[in-house]
């Protein structure tokens, strides 16, 4: 039954997908260039930029956005779990006002979020907040959405019945927060990190108004060195930028099972 | 405890909430307050003078340079809507469908952009549209031209490159809405006689429709507020309102302006966003 229209539909697919990672492949293949020129197909091989994507210009921004996103990631989850339940197992008035606050910065466009934090931190005197601090706050509010939803879809998604049965059989409200519901919930947990790490770790549109020099995350970085050229550096950057979260995901995937959640986190509706 | 009316169990949502609701009233609710307001008060550079004012809005909006650039927004985020829907449809298709045991990685492989920054999957267009770029230097080498094509900086390179960014978003909305498709429905059109073409039509496509109308307006309301893609494959004659926002606040200096053209973009997306959802809940009404 699969004949005539399926094949064309498969020949289109694979358009689709030359598509989308056709220009990746193409920034990859470029940083071997040995010229100083962003040519494609690349003219002959070197390992220069590489060399270069490494030395303590690219480093330092490099660092500071793994630090920056490593620690949003950890205050995300820290905020996002007990909100998470709030949400989840309890009405209480209010509620609905603060949910669509909390997921609001995923729906509202970042660079808005992005410029009217650093026009109030500017007028109430707390300019000097300006890179480090603000960048903090910044990716804090637009990641937060991404680990409350993994947390809230992982807390649904168990049944409440385990919980009443420990009760059942005596356990004490923090014990079965502690033996039952934490590790039950533990792979939304990580998978929400994971998310606001990696939402954190490509942000430009936040960055962008609030990072100062010498606080730059890389994607920064890279934007304000692209108005000298296109240097194959940069694409040496890139595609060390693009691994970094992919690893990431590798990994959790393997050993704690987030498999699961990138499907649920679907579009952002 | 004799005044405790309450179970003690009440109080533990808002203990629960108290501080990240704080957090987020103090940085992110007061702050958007703050500019919608700042958008209608005069202002000397960063200065505020606190005279209110519609001045900002007419200035933006009978300036033949803004107005283009707000034009040319509307019109960048209509043709990311459409490209994304028309190469999402096919591969959301195909992934629902097949029988494929590599489909779990086609998957990954489909959404795989969503791991990259935006700067890296906008640079490998700068290499393929520049002068000296892949597509040039191959018509170059086929003699199809003699001159290299001026390709960048385009309103329609910027188009290509975020609806290339926005592709995975596509793909997710019309997966779903493909994926809550009663199959049973296609199988008693076909038995009906309806051809594999006119089920596709009359059945499949109008029941997936709302996927594609929600797929078109988060395209469209992410690629209205995208910065570095138009930096980056554009130039001064195709700013969009997020360049200019970006030069009004960090160049000009001139936050009056900012504010506004931020507004602007702020309540368009939220129409966009209301839109999108009012056809959610006819969908399940």
């Amino acid at each position: 039954m699969r004949s005539g229209p399926w094949t064309l539909l498969k020949v289109t697919v694979a358009a689709i997908y030359l598509f989308i990672l056709g220009p990746i492949a193409i920034t990859a293949a470029v940083s071997f260039n040995a010229t100083n020129r962003s040519f494609f197909p690349p003219r002959g091989f070197s390992l220069r930029w590489w060399g270069e994507a490494f030395s303590p210009q690219w480093i330092q921004p490099l660092m500071f956005s793994l630090e920056l996103a490593a620690l949003t990631a950890i205050i995300a989850t820290v905020v996002g779990v007990p909100l998470a339940f709030a949400f989840q197992r309890y009405e209480f008035p209010g509620k609905a006002i603060i949910r669509t606050v909390t997921l609001g910065p995923l729906i509202l466009p970042t660079l808005v979020t992005g410029i009217a934090l650093l026009q109030f931190l500017t007028v109430i005197g707390l300019g000097r907040w300006l890179g480090y601090w603000a960048l903090l706050i910044g990716h804090v509010i637009i990641c937060l959405p991404f680990s409350v939803r993994t947390i809230a879809i992982s807390l649904q998604a168990m049944p409440g019945s385990v919980e009443q049965a420990a009760t059942n059989l005596g356990a004490g409200p923090l014990a079965v927060l502690r033996y039952v519901t934490f590790p039950l919930i533990m792979p939304g947990v990580f998978a929400g990190m994971a998310f606001a790490f990696i939402h954190s770790f490509t942000d430009i549109n936040m960055s962008l108004f609030i990072a100062r020099p010498g606080q730059r995350p890389v994607t920064v970085a890279i934007m304000s060195f692209l108005d000298f050229g296109f240097a194959p550096t940069l694409a040496a950057l890139s595609i060390l930028s693009l691994l970094i979260p992919l690893v990431l995901v590798a990994l959790l995937g393997r050993f704690v099972g987030i498999g699961n959640f990138l499907y649920q986190e679907q579009g952002r509706g | 405890m004799l005044t405790s009316t309450a179970p003690p169990g009440r109080l533990v949502p808002y203990l629960l909430v108290a501080l990240p609701a704080t957090f987020l009233l103090v940085f992110f609710v007061i702050p958007t307050a703050f500019l919608l307001s700042a958008s209608f008060i005069e202002s000397d550079g960063v200065i505020m003078t606190g005279v209110w004012t519609t001045a900002n809005y007419t200035d933006l909006l009978s300036r033949p340079l803004y107005q283009q650039a707000i034009l040319r927004t509307f019109m960048i985020g209509l043709g990311v809507g459409v490209t994304v829907v028309v190469l999402s449809y096919p591969l959301a298709y195909f992934l629902v469908r097949t029988p494929s045991r590599w489909r779990g990685l086609l998957i990954a492989l489909s959404l795989s952009p969503l791991l990259a920054s935006v700067i890296v999957r906008t640079y490998g267009w700068w290499v393929i549209l520049n002068r000296e770029g892949a597509v040039n230097s191959a018509l170059l080498t086929l003699g199809l031209i003699d001159q290299p094509l001026v390709l960048l900086p385009s309103s329609m390179a910027i188009i290509i490159g975020l609806s290339h960014a926005l592709l995975p978003y596509g793909v997710l909305t019309i997966m779903a809405s493909l994926n809550g498709l009663n199959p049973n429905l296609e199988r008693a059109a076909m038995s009906l006689g309806a051809g594999r073409a006119r089920t596709f039509l009359t059945v499949t496509l109008p029941l997936t429709w709302p996927g594609i109308i929600g797929g078109f307006l988060l395209a469209f309301a992410v690629a209205i507020s995208a910065y570095a893609t138009p930096a980056i494959l554009g130039g001064p004659g195709t700013q969009v309102m997020a360049t200019l926002i970006r030069s009004f606040m960090v160049q000009a200096l001139d936050w009056a302006l900012g504010s506004a053209m931020g507004a602007i973009l702020l309540v368009s997306s939220i129409l966009l966003l209301v839109l999108t959802s009012a056809l959610g809940n006819r969908r399940t009404a």
